[in-house]
């Protein structure tokens, strides 16, 4: 017989609603055998006490429903984004207050390059709060004029170059064409947006992050995963081929992997029969650290670069409507032929008229072929109005809604892209509730941090950069919003019955924290320490935070 | 070492409209061309598989030269990627998706030296337009389309009824009314000539042979395939086509003026021209419209050929008006049409 251990902890929550708290948990292979009392963990015959976090609080590991795995190889990049961020080793990279900041994480990072003329490229941009101050060729010029430098912005809309990367584009004031950003006296700024413009750039450096995730990267994702207590993640846009699938199974063989990988076909990059059959080979691969079963759509684009599909008003700045990723009719076949096929769709939907469309297409593809329990899930799903909530609970379609975007671009949401009335309904997780809707939240990183208890925290509070409340009726409670990064998130992708929460015969992951989500005040949810995790039974701390 | 351009068309269109059907046909009779097809899904096409030398994911090498190229890792990667391999390629062609906004594909070319921007060509479908037009899902993607066509080729007129079709024509023509409309023939040899249509380098020994076809016979093949190895019609050869010189230097403006009001007559247009001020290459297909500078010699005569699937009659007579010369046998039919419109 195994050994079996019993993790003794201040307080464990276990989102069990037939024991919600204790403070011991056995654990045997991996798995939970109970949680109780120290009473309870005597009659689970003779054991070895861990009572390395009696001071902490255990949770269930945190399940990040929507997140990118590159977040681990994104970090060989310098970030130059406003607020700080800490890299999967615990490094921080300091916020950068103002375009001086950037020029000067830009210059420390090409201190690292050989060659004069190695491109640079950094990400994370995020010019809004600079005061209108927009960067031009005039201050990466100043980090240097002999290699191309290439700055991507946080909204994924915009790029700034240098003057070298210009020079080489051959831009200049004579290229006119939408998309090259250019001053009053005609001259580009060194801003470029919308395909052309970045083909060009790309053109001269090449797209560092074209190349997809391997092995290092996926490691680093579980190192990240571990900072913020997260012990099941996604990967939910994943090209499938021999490099990505073997890196998947080789990363959840490894002994030690700290992360149960859930990777997501990438439905666009084949036909939808070749689509299903990758999906479908990839299964074989299954083991408890890879649950190959996700498939990710993509219907729209993004509110804050205003190429999301949106109803009538539409745009509050009166811009014109966003953009299909492909004929809405196209992709109501492909949903209809994934949902036959018996796979899980995961949707990425931003502009209610995209969850419109998809809500439509589940409909029809349920009335063709009744799949009781299917969990297909609108990803984003911000602008959902409570008509649609309630179209997903009658259809049984989950939503994971964006909460980290409220605070990030909310300010912006309610002054341009949605105005004030919509925007109180962004990522409407206190509809969700009401309806009756199973829902998760998440980060989409690395496009915001991976950190649910930040995500919990913007679902609870709703405050943005400045400070405002949007939207204080859409506003859960630190209860719900734990069980929308455990269980909530485990049952958009299936896995409820696995992990989520800390219950007999699932697999031992827990979140370590430092004080309790239900104790501490609403508005410091997102402060909490998180010690590490513990997955599959085994301790992984957190990076020691440096810098 | 220099290349020329790669030319670059972008052929647009809603779900169905027979985007991979003309594809198909294009790499069928590429008469040597070497086109580079980006496509969604490239299983699609469905290529001979013995004509198939190499294929991977994301490309697939054809024994005539072309090749095919998913745009599955999006439209900005695949083109970095295709263009690593510039000098093996003529001709890219895109084949932009019903939702996507072809004039920002053009923008490719329009930004890249390497690029030679080409036609922007949208199908439509006469048996689904008057469906789609009132979907709001696509309101945007159609005003894009028919503002960033340079021509339009109606298909399934063998399907729709000829209601369907008059009424699609007129919706198309009222909207983008300096677009030539052309109705697609079930070989659509017309829309692989046009594609592969040479330069004016190529016409110029022609003129004055003057391939000039009866506007009321327009499929006869009356004119000679010149300047191709094979049987595939020539564009000249499908459509009425008329051959024009001018000893005197033309007015620029006017030109311009002429060929842009009557681009829904211009099927191609091309020829050098001896302006008042420069010398210039002159390119049309529809709407659109190159007249880049050229090296000529300062006694060189203006030499162009029009070619029209409709009536040419009105945009010689303007061009006489401002000193061409028409040749072959239409000339005497093209002076009176001038000699009426001055009247």
């Amino acid at each position: 017989m195994s050994d079996t251990t019993v993790f003794v902890a201040r307080d464990i929550i276990t989102m069990n609603a037939s024991r919600p708290h204790a403070t011991h948990v056995a654990i045997r292979d991996g798995r939970i055998i109970g949680a109780g009392s120290a009473e309870d963990a005597e009659s689970w015959g003779p054991f070895t006490l861990n009572e390395d976090f009696a001071d902490k609080v255990l949770v269930p590991g945190f399940v990040e429903g929507h997140a990118h795995a590159m977040e681990g190889g994104i970090w060989d990049f310098p970030y130059v984004g406003l607020e700080d961020r800490w890299d999967p080793s615990g490094k921080r990279w300091r916020g950068a207050q103002s375009l001086d900041d950037v020029i000067a994480v830009l210059k420390e990072a090409q201190t690292g390059l050989d060659d004069a003329d190695t491109p640079l490229f950094a990400w994370g941009f995020d010019p809004i709060y600079f005061g209108g101050g927009r960067m031009h060729t005039g201050h990466l010029d100043a980090v240097s004029t002999t290699r191309p430098i290439i700055v991507l912005h946080s909204n994924g809309h915009l790029l700034n170059a240098n003057s070298r990367l210009l020079d080489m584009a051959g831009i200049t004031a004579d290229t006119n064409i939408y998309g090259v950003l250019k001053d009053d006296t005609g001259k580009p700024t060194g801003e470029l947006m919308e395909m052309a413009a970045k083909y060009m750039a790309y053109k001269q450096t090449g797209n560092p992050f074209f190349g997809g995730i391997n092995l290092y990267s996926l490691q680093r994702y579980a190192d990240s995963a571990v900072n913020c207590g997260v012990t099941t993640a996604t990967d939910l846009f994943a090209t499938f081929n021999e490099t990505s699938l073997a890196a998947y199974l080789e990363a959840s063989q490894t002994p030690g992997y700290a992360l149960r990988l859930m990777p997501a076909l990438n439905t666009i990059e084949q036909s939808v029969e070749e689509g299903i059959a990758l999906a479908k080979r990839a299964l074989q691969d299954n083991n408890d650290r890879l649950h190959h079963r996700l498939c990710k759509v993509m219907t729209d684009g993004s509110i804050q670069g205003f190429t999301a599909r949106l109803k009538w008003p539409g745009y509050h700045n009166g811009k014109p409507n966003g953009l299909w990723n492909m004929d809405p009719e196209s992709l109501a076949e492909l949903i209809m032929g994934y949902h036959k096929a018996g796979l899980h769709l995961h949707i990425h939907t931003n502009g209610d008229e995209a969850s419109e469309l998809m809500l439509d297409a589940i409909e029809a593809a349920q009335i063709a072929c009744p799949r009781p329990d299917h969990r297909h899930t609108l990803q984003h799903c911000q602008m959902a109005d409570a008509s649609q909530f309630r179209r997903m609970a009658k259809l049984g379609v989950c939503s994971n809604l964006f909460a980290n975007h409220i605070y990030y671009w909310g300010d912006e949401h309610a002054a341009i892209t949605m105005g004030p009335d919509r925007a109180r309904r962004m990522d409407a997780a206190g509809t969700a509730l009401r309806e009756g809707v199973h829902f998760a939240i998440h980060s989409d990183a690395p496009v915001t941090p991976m950190a649910p208890l930040f995500t919990a925290w913007c679902a609870v509070n709703r405050q943005t950069r400045t400070g405002a409340i949007l939207g204080p009726e859409e506003r859960i409670s630190a209860a719900d919003a734990l069980y929308a990064i455990t269980l909530g998130a485990a049952y958009t992708l299936h896995m409820d019955h696995l992990v989520g929460s800390i219950e007999p015969g699932k697999y031992a992951d827990f979140a370590v924290l430092e004080d309790s989500p239900l104790q501490v005040a609403p508005e410091a949810i997102r402060d909490i320490g998180v010690w590490g995790t513990i997955s599959g039974g085994t301790p992984h701390q957190a990076a020691v935070r440096s810098g | 070492m220099t290349h020329p351009p790669v030319d670059f068309t972008v052929i647009g269109g809603f779900l169905g409209t027979g985007k991979t059907t003309l594809l198909n046909r294009i790499l069928a009779a590429s008469r040597g061309v070497r086109f580079a097809i980006l496509v969604n899904d490239f299983g699609a096409l469905n290529i001979d598989r013995a004509l198939i030398q190499h294929e991977d994911s994301k490309i697939m090498q054809l024994a005539n030269g072309c090749i095919c190229c998913s745009l599955a890792g999006g439209l900005v990667d695949s083109m970095v990627e295709l263009m690593r391999h510039r000098d093996a390629i003529d001709h890219i062609l895109i084949e932009a998706s019903g939702v996507s906004y072809p004039g920002r594909i053009m923008d490719f070319a329009r930004i890249d030296p390497d690029l030679r921007p080409g036609l922007t060509l949208v199908l439509v479908d006469a048996d689904n337009l008057r469906t789609q037009s009132r979907d709001t899902k696509l309101a945007e993607t159609i005003t894009a389309q028919l503002d960033s066509a340079d021509m339009f080729v109606l298909t399934k007129t063998d399907i729709a009824s000829p209601e369907q079709t008059a009424w699609t024509r007129d919706w198309v023509a009222e909207r983008a009314p300096h677009a030539p409309i052309i109705e697609s023939r079930p070989d659509d040899a017309m829309l692989v000539a046009l594609l592969t249509d040479p330069g004016p380098d190529a016409m110029v020994p022609d003129v004055d042979t003057a391939h000039s076809v009866p506007a009321d016979q327009p499929h006869s093949a009356a004119g000679r395939a010149s300047g191709h190895e094979d049987h595939a019609p020539a564009l000249h050869e499908l459509f009425s086509s008329c051959a024009m010189t001018a000893t005197r230097p033309i007015d620029e403006t006017a030109f311009r003026d002429i060929v842009g009001r009557h681009s829904q007559d211009l099927l191609r247009g091309k020829g050098f021209l001896r302006f008042q001020t420069r010398h210039a290459v002159w390119q049309q297909a529809g709407r659109l419209l190159h007249l880049d500078d050229a090296d000529l010699d300062e006694t060189e005569t203006s030499q162009i050929v029009l070619i029209s699937s409709g009536d040419l009659a009105p945009v010689v007579a303007a061009l006489l008006d401002i000193g061409f010369a028409a040749f072959g046998p239409q000339k005497q039919r093209y002076q009176e049409a001038a000699n009426s419109a001055a009247r």
